[in-house]
């Protein structure tokens, strides 16, 4: 992993809350009602893949691992709705061989009102 | 505000059997497809035994957990978890968690997920933001400013 892009931002994704992907996501986790205060993890997805391959960032999918995620709504998101997903690398720290990734992901309503920020934290294990 | 909730209150423990059909869902529905929760084989390369479950799984029957129990119209304003164990597929988990503060209709909750039958955590210090639906309040959404007094 290379701790010099810290602070980069990759292009903003579009991200329709489609009512038949939330009725699934709710069957999945077991939820009953509404959007799942989880389901955010759909929009972040959209652009994770862009950086889980960014040569500049030089990750290694094999060694990483989910180390902590956290949500925090405005409003619910609501079904049907279009956002728009913006994705920064937070902060990148390396200790102990293992570097700790934090990726920021704002889900913006149409009127650019942020309703959803996310933060997770992916740590690539250093080689055994 | 409900006068049932109060601080130091446990929730219902959630158990749920976690299989390869909720992981290969669950990869479909969250956009998720690392191979690590679809692969045996990759997942060995990684040093696990098979393939496991994704946190987020994990982190979604947290929320069910919260959620069955806030009942409906309930919103969750804030949530967390860190993932500290990994699940395979097959095995149970239990979610729980205790109420850590009430104000209002907003209640913050510490919740976790363990193996069911293990001392492992597969989260903990997950943290619950949420806003229970007044039984009194008619419509179905609310603002911090709009709240009726509870005196009433």
């Amino acid at each position: 992993m290379n701790p010099g892009i810290e602070g980069k931002a990759y292009p903003p994704v579009s991200f329709r809350v489609d009512p038949d992907r939330v009725r699934a996501f709710r069957a999945c986790v077991g939820v009953a009602e509404g959007v799942p205060p989880t389901f955010a993890t759909a929009a972040e997805f959209t652009v994770f893949p862009t950086v889980i391959a960014d040569p500049e960032l030089d990750l290694d999918l094999r060694r990483v691992v989910h180390g902590s995620q956290e949500y925090v709504y405005a409003r619910p998101l609501e079904e049907g709705e279009t956002l728009t997903v913006r994705t920064r690398i937070e902060s990148i720290r390396m200790r102990a061989g293992s570097g700790f990734l934090t990726l920021v992901t704002q889900l913006e309503a149409t009127d650019g009102a942020v309703v959803c920020t996310a933060r997770a934290l992916l740590i690539e294990r250093g080689e055994p | 505000m409900r006068p049932d909730v109060e601080p130091g209150q446990e929730l219902p423990t959630l158990t749920r059997r976690i299989t390869r059909e909720d992981v290969r869902a669950y990869a479909e529905a969250s956009g998720d497809r690392n191979p690590l929760h679809l692969d045996d084989d990759v997942a060995r390369a990684a040093g696990f035994d098979g393939v496991i479950a994704h946190g987020m799984l994990t982190m979604g029957h947290l929320s069910a957990c919260v959620l069955g129990w806030a009942g409906p119209g309930a919103r969750v304003e804030r949530i967390s978890a860190q993932f500290r164990a990994p699940v395979p597929v097959g095995r149970s988990v239990v979610a729980g968690g205790r109420v850590r503060a009430v104000e209002g209709d907003l209640v913050t909750l510490e919740a976790w997920v363990r193996l069911e039958g293990e001392d492992v955590w597969a989260v903990r210090k997950g943290e619950v933001v949420v806003r229970l639906s007044s039984p009194d309040d008619d419509r179905p959404s609310t603002s911090p400013g709009s709240h009726r007094s509870s005196g009433r």
